[in-house]
């Protein structure tokens, strides 16, 4: 019989550079500091659309600034940070380069600095939207342009670390996880030019810009990364090769090709150009065919492994966020038609399906990949305890919240297209407010599970041990 | 082989970012330079600091989380051929003070636009007509549940005071008539400048511009 998972990790991780294994774990920390964070704040949020006297006497604490708190540091504090982070070992692993050195002196210098770049433009960010300078609330993009600035910075040196370990690679074929990786690093940074050169463009131009923004920044960079870890993460727990590679090149081409022209789906009915509109609910469900063609391969690459997908720790939350992917997408493609947006447009149903990705799909991934690749690189494993609880109360949570929310939003919606008094609408959603409060609250609590598994996971004596000679 | 994407790295960063820089220009740039051609046409609006000052607080206090200001309107319902009176996708829209759905005109030149994804709070893009009474405004910003009971707005409380303005703040701030329900103790109260700009900036939100300009309703 096949030993999937279990193998022991201090085998794998004999050798590893400590440097290295230490510059990745601060990545995942931060990350993981500001999840937590950031939940703090967003279930702070989720209380006062129960009760709204709470921290209602400061300006810098009012519902519309948090928000941005909210949703930019789990962006890019959390997310970002950690499949950023992820994605140097992914790619010095999958190039084969020597992992007693997978970077120079030099790069980790920079790999350091991009570090510390990133998590500056995060703390600024979060301090200037307090203070009201967000961009003008221009959706997912509120941090002003010297918060942005770092992060961006960081992301380009990234990039640039990234593309030369492909370049040394010791094999002659690259593999998939970096494409996504090498794209997304380049795809972003478009992305965030186009996002923060507002100048040019005003009225409808504005709309169409942002649409773009929108949807690219989310497209173009957690879905590439999220799935490139995960086409390396999944075989590598697995102990057994994807189930199909081509399905996983067709799945790049046909992502790039689609996803970039859905922006516009988030201003349908709007004056912004028909032929925009239109295009962009078509590719909407073109989406299906990279999607289903990444989610398939996975799914098909853990068919006959139940037995060690319910043996291993990190095997389910990639379980969880590989079906997380498929559904929230083909939900994204339902939600772009026009006769769905009649009814849940404006609604808390699309917050709902936001948090559905961002969690259930990416959010998953990354802990999935966390749990599976950082044993292998530290010589450290979680306390399974910890794992277990941190899954079950962010699976419970999450559940909890996409279903109030989707119940909520669509009786909301149900109540406008009913010609109710607009107050009905508020009223008739109160509960499912409650509902999401819950959910956040056990997400929340997950999340101080999954911080402390992390911690336990830093590289310590261990790899000192193996890789730096000392006892 | 030497150019294959699988074996050769340069081709694996060129072709997806050529790729991408295409479509970027054919979904975002082209449509968007095409589009600011034709907004830059209709005439700018008239100055008014105060307004500017409050819609500058309107993008601070992010208010368009919660509110759209976007009647969607439905072109396969449109009631004739002229291509301007679109009718709303829902017809309880009217609620918010217009019959039409908002057009490409009134958007014209604002930067950036409160389009808005969310309607936890009601469409504002008519308040100056739907509610043209600033006291109404102040009450509503002070104490939200005072004239809208139920409703999920936060109090903003901070832009009032209850200390009467000496010297030269006599003239930037406006008294409130201080109505039963909103809890003032000493029964006086003041907005603040920046209260009274953001609710000048809700005032006209009233299209009346555009109907000066000939601009249809």
């Amino acid at each position: 019989m096949k030993i999937p998972v279990g193998i022991p990790v201090f085998v794998a991780a004999a050798g590893t550079d400590p440097r290295f294994a230490k510059m990745v774990s601060r990545w995942l920390v931060s990350a993981g500091v500001w999840l937590l964070f950031a939940s703090v704040v967003g279930l702070l949020e989720a209380f006062r659309l129960i009760d709204t006297e709470i921290l209602a006497d400061h300006a810098w604490a009012t519902y519309g600034r948090m928000r941005p708190v909210h949703t930019m540091t789990m962006l890019f504090g959390w997310a970002s940070m950690a499949l950023t982070g992820l994605a140097f070992y992914v790619v010095a692993k999958s190039t084969l380069l020597p992992m007693h050195e997978p970077l120079s002196k030099t790069e980790l210098v920079f790999a350091n600095m991009a570090l510390w770049l990133f998590n500056i433009g995060v703390g600024v960010g979060a301090v200037a939207m307090c203070m009201g300078d967000l961009n003008a609330g221009r959706e997912y993009r509120e941090w002003p342009w010297y918060a942005m600035a770092p992060a961006f910075a960081s992301v380009g040196i990234c990039g640039v670390l990234f593309y030369r370990m492909v370049a040394r690679r010791a094999v002659q074929g690259i593999y998939i996880s970096c494409w996504f990786v090498m794209a997304g690093c380049f795809w972003i940074a478009i992305v965030v030019l186009m996002g923060y050169q507002t100048f040019w463009t005003a009225g409808i131009p504005d709309r169409i810009i942002d649409g773009f923004y929108i949807h690219n920044a989310v497209g173009m960079w957690f879905t590439p990364l999220a799935v490139g870890m995960t086409y390396y993460a999944l075989p590598k727990l697995l102990n057994k090769p994807i189930y199909s590679y081509a399905l996983g090149v067709l799945g790049f081409f046909t992502h790039l090709a689609f996803y970039t022209v859905i922006g516009t789906h988030h201003y349908i009915f709007t004056p912004l150009p028909m032929a925009l509109q239109t295009t962009s609910v078509i590719c909407s469900v073109a989406m299906i065919v990279p999607v289903w063609a990444s989610t398939g391969n996975f799914l098909m690459t853990m068919k006959g492994e139940r037995l060690a997908i319910s043996h291993s720790y990190s095997l389910p939350f990639l379980l969880v966020g590989v079906l997380g992917y498929g559904l929230a997408s083909v939900q994204g493609s339902a939600e772009s038609l026009r006769f769905v947006q009649e009814i849940l447009h404006f609604t808390h149903y699309t917050v709902g399906h936001a948090h559905f990705a961002m969690y259930v799909f990416v959010t998953f991934l990354i802990w999935g990949c966390i749990y599976g690749l950082v044993p292998r690189m530290t010589g450290r494993e979680p306390p399974i305890a910890l794992v277990t609880i941190h899954f079950w109360l962010a699976l419970g949570g999450i559940a909890v919240y996409v279903v109030g929310l989707s119940v909520g939003g669509h009786l909301q919606g149900e109540s406008w297209v009913d010609g109710e008094a607009f107050m009905e609408s508020v009223r008739v959603a109160g509960p499912y407010m409650v509902w999401r409060a819950v959910g956040g609250l056990l997400m929340f609590v997950s999340h101080i599970f999954f911080f402390v598994a992390l911690w336990k996971m830093r590289p310590g004596a261990f790899t000192m041990a193996f890789g730096g000679g000392q006892s | 082989m030497a150019f294959s994407i699988h074996t050769n790295h340069r081709v694996l960063f060129l072709l997806p970012a050529g790729i991408y820089l295409v479509l970027v220009y054919l979904c975002a740039v082209w449509p968007a330079m095409q589009e600011q051609a034709a907004m830059e046409k209709i005439p700018q609006p008239p100055e008014n600091e105060l307004v500017a000052r409050g819609r500058e607080l309107y993008g601070s206090f992010n208010c368009v989380t919660c509110h759209t200001q976007q009647i969607r309107g439905d072109e396969r319902k449109a009631s004739d051929n002229d291509g301007v009176r679109v009718v709303p996708v829902l017809e309880a829209d009217a609620r918010f003070g217009r019959e039409l759905a908002t057009r490409a005109e009134e958007y014209a030149w604002q930067d950036p636009v409160f389009m808005g994804t969310q309607r936890i709070g009601p469409d504002l893009s008519s308040t100056g007509r739907r509610l043209p009474e600033a006291q109404w405004h102040y009450w509503h910003l002070y104490d939200p549940q005072s004239v809208s009971p139920d409703s999920l707005m936060p109090p903003h409380r901070f832009l009032f005071t209850t200390e009467a303005p000496t010297g030269d703040a006599q003239y930037d701030h406006e008294e409130v008539q201080v109505i039963a329900g909103l809890g003032v103790s000493g029964g006086k109260l003041w907005a603040k400048p920046d209260a009274v700009a953001l609710v000048e900036y809700l005032l006209s939100l009233n299209r009346e511009y555009l109907e000066t300009e000939g601009l249809g309703k």
